[in-house]
């Protein structure tokens, strides 16, 4: 009797091993997939408001219509979808009026930051960003004159695709004009590819 | 033999649903009995892919259910706890663990990257306890140097809650301070003379601290709680 249930038991140990480690299997795969498989990423919430390569003024955050969770209503959004396949993108902003603060933020399809700055970093009172591929820096690059620096801030995207978050602090309640003023002198557009 | 299904299915809520499957195909090799070479031949190798074919499933099943617990209670790593704040520092970025990016991918939560800021949730007070919707807090003291920092109530999904003043949160440009520049805030569900965050009166919330244009961003894993705004209970309704 206790020969055979040990015999049970042993016979059952393959399946209780098989068990454990599909478990194990299936648990880190999915995980690891979530980011290629979620239909509510913050990719393709931007996708349904904004087109790509246009800057879109996102409408203040209300309850129940904010562009993502944990998101600072004191914070006006405009978003930048950028595609680069077809040629670098150029993000730029005037600071040159900007007592309050901008904040962007560079993201790639997966939602990940690989850039982050506020007005603060500008160079000369504006901001201007040239996002493109390794092969598009060094096309461009190659037409830089030899004696004199870059006037923009060049970032290599990992990746085609992904977006930029500019973000406008209303600095008190009711001024939100004033924000909406701020990001409004922000752009964003793709660069004639140059040969 | 049996036991050993026993064991298979009675490892997750899934083998519940896969009992019914296997009625027919038993009763399929118990039919099979008077034919004693045709069973033998057949009903090991059946039974071991059927066993197989379960176990693969059961695994499958408490492998989803696992993901799907993990993101749903918000499973990451690299916490970071100073007093009430906690925060996820590195969360914005490539770097993150997979859990991490595996949650913001489901929620589509965007976090703050440490160029721009620091961002902090409280779900407790000072003292450990959650917050409690009935109870007044009081939010003060110091706070690290920012260009300009927010308090904001939030679900603690991360949503806006609505409240009839159309206030959810406070800048550091809108409160009042002290002479020597000390500030308190009370969240409260009722009107408050001075700083008032409006709370809602019957909902569990968080509270959400974030400094912007801070050179805190460097140090984060360094804060000290003292450097923190406290987060202190008041009176109760």
């Amino acid at each position: 009797m206790l020969v055979s249930a040990l015999d049970r038991l042993l016979g059952a140990l393959p399946y209780a091993f098989a068990v454990v480690i599909v478990a194990g299997l299936t648990h880190i795969l999915s995980i690891l997939a979530m980011p290629y498989v979620a239909t509510r990423d913050a990719f393709t919430r931007i996708g349904e408001l904004a087109q790509a390569n246009r800057f879109t003024l996102l409408p203040q955050a209300r309850p129940g219509a904010e562009l993502a969770p944990f998101s600072d209503p004191a914070m006006l959004m405009g978003v930048c979808r950028f595609n680069i396949a077809d040629g670098p993108v150029r993000l730029r902003a005037d600071l040159s009026n900007v007592d309050g603060l901008l904040a962007f933020s560079f993201h790639d399809r997966f939602g990940a930051t690989f850039y982050g700055m506020t007005d603060r970093s500008s160079l000369r009172g504006r901001i201007d960003v040239l996002l493109l591929t390794q092969a598009q820096l060094e096309a461009v690059e190659a037409l830089d004159p030899e004696d004199e620096l870059p006037q923009d801030l060049r970032l290599v995207t990992p990746g085609r695709e992904g977006f930029v978050l500019v973000r406008s602090l209303i600095v008190e309640q009711g001024d939100a004009d004033a924000a909406r003023k701020r990001l409004a002198t922000a752009s964003c557009a793709q660069e004639a590819p140059k040969r | 033999m049996f036991s050993l299904q026993r064991l298979s299915y009675g490892a997750g809520p899934e083998g519940a649903k896969q009992g019914p499957k296997r009625g027919p195909l038993r009763g399929a090799s118990r039919n099979a009995i008077p034919q004693p070479s045709f069973r033998a031949a057949l009903d090991p190798c059946l039974l071991t892919l059927l066993k197989s074919l379960v176990a693969t499933l059961v695994g499958v099943g408490i492998g989803l259910a696992a993901t799907w617990l993990a993101v749903e209670r918000d499973v990451r790593f690299g916490l970071v706890a100073t007093g009430p704040w906690t925060s996820w520092p590195r969360s914005a970025y490539r770097d993150a663990d997979p859990y991490t990016r595996a949650s913001l991918a489901r929620t589509g939560e965007i976090p703050l990257s440490l160029g721009e800021g620091l961002s902090f949730v409280a779900r407790q007070d000072e003292t450990g306890a959650a917050l409690d919707p009935r109870c007044d807090y009081v939010v003060g003291g110091a706070i690290p140097p920012a260009r300009y920092w927010t308090l904001t109530v939030m679900s603690p999904k991360g949503a806006l809650i609505p409240n009839a003043s159309e206030r959810y949160g406070l800048t550091s440009a809108e409160i009042v301070r002290a002479s020597n520049g000390a500030f308190e805030i009370a969240v409260s569900s009722r009107a408050r003379p001075g700083n008032w965050l409006p709370a809602p009166p019957d909902a569990s919330y968080a509270l959400a601290l974030r400094l912007y244009d801070t050179p805190a961003s460097s140090s984060a894993t360094a804060l000290a709680a003292s450097q923190m705004p406290h987060l202190r209970r008041g009176a109760c309704s």
